[in-house]
């Protein structure tokens, strides 16, 4: 059996941490892992970014925490992305983030505590950008 | 058996050059990454990459990891590579990929993450790593 948590938000800047905290139409989904479960046994991220800036180039990355995680927080990175602005007059492909699916991720977890769910973009700002990160629970 | 995360990050900017990966996002130094005292492996490592693509050029992207943490000595990983025909314009995005190793490791001890673009000059490249220990 398993259970699902999901969370997106905007990371509008460079490296700055960036709760996710809602879930669209959900503004405060519980972050409590459900009781039973004792790992995190996938995760799935999405990310893409509008390319608004000229110049940029970042990985983004998720920082999982809270008294759940045991064991330290964990980070992960899960995508690239870059913008070059276009010539007066063009335009730009849109850029599709496929997801980012880490199985088996086996990552030890406090059933009943809180988990943080944190977000973050490192290196040259490209533009505005959204992340979401759907974690599966098991045992 | 369980498996602990631990990532940097940095930006390459010159050809044929290693580049320390030291950072991770707003943690500007996040100090020596440590083999957890508990693993006993690295059974695979994610890499994510970007260019800026300002440069009409193609090029490949290595990942070196070195250090005492790493008994039998250094090791390389082509992660990935990129190019595009102008220098004018375009977004791109990408997924990371997860590369499965089975390395010893020695508890610990300290892994250093270096990028490196090969090839062609692609420009500013940004490059993350995630190392996956199985304890």
């Amino acid at each position: 059996m398993s259970r699902t948590i999901t969370v997106e938000g905007d990371v509008n800047s460079v490296d700055t941490r960036v709760l996710l905290t809602s879930q669209g139409s959900v503004s405060a989904p519980s972050l409590v892992v459900p009781s039973g479960m004792t790992k995190i046994k996938k995760i799935i991220a999405v990310a893409a970014i509008d390319g608004l800036a000229d110049d940029g180039g970042v990985t983004f990355f998720i920082r999982l925490g809270g008294n759940a995680v045991l064991g330290g927080e964990q980070s992960l990175v899960h995508h690239g992305a870059g913008s070059q602005s276009v010539q007066a007059g063009s335009d730009a492909a849109p850029s599709v983030g496929i997801p980012f699916v880490l199985d088996d991720a086996d990552i030890d977890v406090s059933p009943s505590d809180t988990i943080s769910i944190a977000a973050e973009m490192a290196g040259v700002d490209p533009g505005d950008a959204t992340v979401a990160v759907t974690l599966v629970y098991g045992k | 058996m369980s498996k602990l995360y631990r990532s940097r990050e940095g930006t390459i900017t010159a050809v044929d050059t290693k580049t320390q990966l030291t950072t991770l996002g707003s943690e500007t130094a996040p100090g020596p990454l440590l083999v957890p005292a508990s693993a006993k492996s690295l059974k695979a490592i994610v890499a994510a990459f970007s260019s800026d693509n300002a440069v009409a050029s193609d090029g490949a992207y290595l990942v070196r990891l070195e250090g005492p943490g790493l008994p039998e000595g250094p090791e390389v990983l082509a992660v990935g590579a990129s190019g595009v025909p102008v220098a004018t314009g375009g977004v791109s995005t990408a997924a990371a990929t997860r590369f499965e190793l089975d390395i010893p490791v020695t508890p610990s001890n300290e892994i250093l993450i270096f990028g490196e673009n090969v090839g062609e000059d692609t420009g500013s490249v940004a490059i993350g790593v995630t190392l996956e220990f199985l304890k």
